[in-house]
């Protein structure tokens, strides 16, 4: 049986447990052997989108031994999953450290479509919700097809929620236009940041969602930030809740 | 060492991998009717045609659809209502003030209604100063798209070729556009 | 924390009407662009074509630009070399002495701007005059161009009306486009009757034939080398292309990513010199071969000069070009000119989420959204990263290398939920301008796993 390592960002472990919680109780229901390696900090993503990639080199090395003797690294983010896919090969290789763990991680969504493929989930959640694609989401994972390529049409996000008993799917007219947190950009150009976060939620809220809902945390606290400050009708949920609804 | 030699040394210290050139092989866009893409195409970016039908006057038809041109250019032989032969003007700028201008084009462009002309007259002016330009074009001699029009074309043989496609046009105020900036300001194709 | 250009996008942005009304009016040409490209099934290919293409040429520019210089100079063309824009301007200036011009016209030219060329020849007693309506605009108002396909995408037509009727003595309050236009067309028709030479860019220089190719929409390239019988052509010398064929594919490329039309309304292609004039045909190095040095960024050198990659990007639409401190904006822009010059441009490289639509969007495949998170690396390097963001990084490094310490963060950040707002909004400034701070849970995840609470 295939061993499964949970791999809980920093963010999530800190600001939104339930999530990780979710994911744990999702991937359990499916049937699968999950682990959670103690003592997780960060994948090093914040540092390196900032411009300090070097600081991520033990962070990374450390991750990899955390997680080496798993068959599956899985995380419900499809940004941090993407920074060790993409990257900590490349910052490890500068030590001439092999990295094994970009090879085995995936996101979560990415996960349960791909390799689980489930034909259907004890899932319920009779409310209109609008799909937030998050930009390493689409364009490092390919959790769904680029608005700005000629490719046929596909949503894996789209695909896992209509599993789910009574929900309304919608996606924004912008569908993966950026919502504007991108790391330390946000607090670098916190005017053009905060104005993309508005426009974005007010392009959820056009599709008569009453959740946003997307495979990125960090997107939907700064949509949160927002929806927070101008009180605005609408709420976030991560995917995994959804989908773990009724566990 | 002249700039020439310096920027070539230049080139030659930098230059890494050196890339192969690809095959080009485009599985490209091919139309059922062309006539009716072409067409399509043309009005979609400004432009209007014309299919000569059996038995229709080439020369009465531009006259009817043009009665305001009072002064009309052109060096084609078999135009007979232009009121001047544009090659008989010693400069490009005495061509300022003509309304109509008569060219005759090689080829067409279905996929995206642009005709291929390579300067058969004097003055290239003719194709770009006129308020209104028709292009005159064998119906037949349509190709595709721009893979097969570049195939068309003969090397060393023009000395100034343009594809034209629509009339002139600007949406450099706030993005309305607006048809005619510098050059004509219609055009048509007529097919025959 | 801020940069040149948060400052510059700070107080665009705060003008809400103008940002708007930017960032919708560029969302609808990205769109135009994606209708245009969805009708067309082989896009992808031609995209990879077009990357394949360039990286061919761009490792041969030896072989290539010699072969384009012969086959040139054989139609009847003058070729010139510049190896940087001081020359590229004595050159011009050069043969417009030659032939005793007074009256210059030009179309849009991108390098023409880079070498600062206008205000050199001005200088010097010539008047030049830009025939791009948007580009004219912009000279009669005394500023630069904010897109380099758009230039006046940031001007309203009141402007533009009032800017008339002060120049070309438009009527009071009429700010029709259509009228506008055809007032600019006549103002300009006289300074194309008058001219006594003309410059263009190049989009394309077609090495196996020596042609020189511009693709406009307005006919004042066509209009300016049909009238005065002198034609300068300008080209950074990454604009050649091995053979006609390769044009097949650019030409299909190039207007639909720039403005979402099929082709543009001209795509000239200059083969020899008019009957009594001359041809001139300058090739620009300017740090162009330098660029071939640097494997990490060499794709730049495939940029067609379209400007999709300003028009999807949401953070250009939002700040304008006069954000930016290099003269062009946006992801290509910013890469531009870190290429150029690390130390004077590197403000640029905050203006980006990393969201990587440009490379996606890109015809010629450039991986800009890459490009910058490698250049971001490069700053500490040439002593510029923010000290701030320094210091932060290494603060959560080490935080986040230490478990003990971070699961004591985690177990000790609840208290920052009930902090009084004003020392929370101090701390975190820049977060709190437009956002709420996210609640930190009572319980980590790490602590639920080990009091055995998560099931």
């Amino acid at each position: 049986m295939m061993k499964i390592g949970l791999f809980i960002p920093c963010y999530i472990n800190a600001i939104y447990p339930q999530v990780g919680v979710a994911s744990y109780r999702l991937l359990k229901s499916l049937g699968l052997e999950v682990d959670y390696p103690l003592d997780q900090t960060c994948c090093g993503q914040p540092m390196a989108n900032g411009g300090f990639e070097g600081e991520a080199l033990q962070l990374a090395k450390r991750f990899d031994n955390l997680f080496k003797d798993y068959d599956y690294i899985v995380g419900p983010s499809a940004s941090c999953v993407a920074f060790v896919k993409e990257n900590h090969a490349g910052i490890l290789a500068k030590e001439h450290h092999e990295c094994t763990s970009s090879g085995k991680i995936y996101d979560i969504c990415e996960f349960i479509h791909d390799v689980v493929k489930p034909t259907k989930l004890n899932a319920k959640f009779p409310h209109k919700v609008s799909i937030h694609n998050s930009c390493h989401g689409v364009r490092e994972l390919y959790l769904s097809s680029s608005s700005e390529m000629n490719v046929p049409y596909y949503s894996k996000l789209r695909d896992l929620l209509s599993l789910v008993e009574g929900v309304e799917i919608f996606e924004p007219s912008h569908v993966d236009e950026c919502c504007g947190f991108g790391g330390m950009f946000a607090i670098e150009e916190p005017e053009i940041s905060v104005c993309m976060g508005q426009d974005k939620v007010k392009d959820h809220i056009e599709t008569g969602a009453e959740y946003i809902t997307g495979a990125d945390s960090s997107c939907l606290m700064h949509m949160e930030g927002v929806i927070k400050r101008e009180k605005l009708p609408i709420k976030t949920i991560h995917i995994v809740e959804i989908l773990a609804s009724q566990l | 060492m002249n700039s020439k030699e310096l920027i070539l040394e230049s080139i030659r210290k930098h230059t890494q991998t050196k890339y192969e050139k690809p095959e080009l092989s485009v599985d490209a866009i091919t139309y059922p009717d062309k006539q009716a893409k072409f067409c399509e195409m043309l009005q979609f970016v400004g432009g209007e045609f014309l299919i000569l039908k059996e038995g229709e006057n080439l020369n009465e038809m531009i006259m009817r659809l043009n009665p305001e041109a009072k002064r009309i250019g052109s060096t084609l032989s078999y135009i007979t209502c232009n009121t001047f032969n544009p090659d008989e003007l010693e400069n490009s700028t005495e061509l300022n003030g003509t309304d109509l201008a008569i060219v005759e084009g090689l080829f067409g462009v279905a996929e995206n209604g642009a005709v291929w002309m390579d300067q058969n007259v004097k003055h290239k002016a003719l194709y770009f100063i006129s308020e209104k330009l028709i292009i005159v074009l064998d119906k037949n001699k349509l190709v595709n798209n721009m893979h097969e029009a570049y195939r068309q074309m003969e090397i060393g043989q023009y000395g100034f070729g343009v594809f034209i496609s629509g009339p002139s046009k600007t949406a450099d105020i706030e993005q309305a556009l607006v048809i005619g900036a510098h050059g004509p300001k219609g055009l048509m194709v007529i097919l025959k | 924390m801020s940069t040149k250009h948060s400052i510059a996008a700070a107080k665009f942005v705060a003008n809400k009407k103008q940002a708007a009304w930017h960032n919708e009016t560029l969302w609808m040409v990205r769109a135009k662009r994606d209708k245009m490209s969805k009708d067309i099934p082989e896009w992808e290919q031609l995209r990879d074509l077009a990357c394949n293409i360039k990286l061919y040429s761009n490792s041969h520019l030896e072989e290539l630009l010699q072969e384009f210089e012969k086959n040139a100079t054989a139609n009847g063309a003058i070729v010139h070399w510049a190896k940087d824009a001081k020359e590229h301007n004595e050159i011009v200036l050069g043969i417009l002495r030659d032939h005793d011009v007074k009256h210059f016209v030009k179309s849009k030219s991108m390098l023409a701007e880079e070498c600062e060329l206008n205000p050199f020849l001005i200088e010097k007693g010539i008047e030049v005059v830009e025939t791009d309506l948007g580009e004219r605009i912009l000279q009669l108002m005394d500023v630069p161009p904010s897109h380099i396909v758009l230039p006046a995408i940031h001007i309203k037509r009141e402007q533009v009306g009032e800017l008339f009727e002060e120049k070309l003595g438009t009527e009071k309050g009429n700010s029709d486009p259509t009228y506008l236009t055809r007032a600019a067309r006549k103002h300009l028709r006289d300074k194309f009757l008058n001219a006594e030479a003309s410059m263009t860019g190049a989009n394309f220089a077609v090495a196996s034939t020596g042609d020189i190719v511009v693709c406009t929409n307005e006919g004042n390239a066509d209009m300016g080398t049909s009238c005065p019988k002198i034609h300068i052509a300008i080209m950074g010398m990454e604009k050649i292309v091995p053979d006609q064929e390769s044009l097949g594919v650019f030409t299909r490329l190039l207007a639909r990513s720039a403005t979402g039309q099929p082709v543009t309304s001209y795509t000239s292609h200059y083969r020899k010199p008019r009957e009594g004039g001359e041809f001139h045909i300058i090739i620009v190095d300017n740090g162009r071969s330098k660029i071939l040095g640097q494997p990490d960024h060499i794709k730049t050198l495939n940029c067609i000069r379209c400007g999709a990659c300003m028009n999807t990007c949401p953070v250009y639409r939002r700040s304008g070009g006069y954000s930016y401190t290099y003269f062009i904006p946006g992801p290509i822009g910013i890469n531009l000119g870190m290429l150029y010059s690390a130390t004077e441009y590197f403000d640029n490289l905050s203006a980006c989420s990393l969201c990587l639509s440009c490379s996606h969007v890109c015809p010629v495949k450039v991986d800009l959204g890459e490009q910058i998170y490698r250049w971001r690396q490069e700053m500490d390097k040439i002593g510029k990263a923010s000290k701030e963001k320094k210091v932060m990084s290494a603060g959560m490094k080490f935080l986040m290398e230490r478990p003990i310490l971070f699961n004591s963060a985690l177990w000790m950040s609840p208290v920052v939920n009930v902090l009084p707002r004003f020392i929370k909004y101090n701390f975190l400034n820049e977060w709190g301008k437009g956002r709420e701070l996210p609640e930190f849970a009572k319980e980590s995840f790490n602590e639920m796993w080990k009091k055995n609470k998560v099931k």
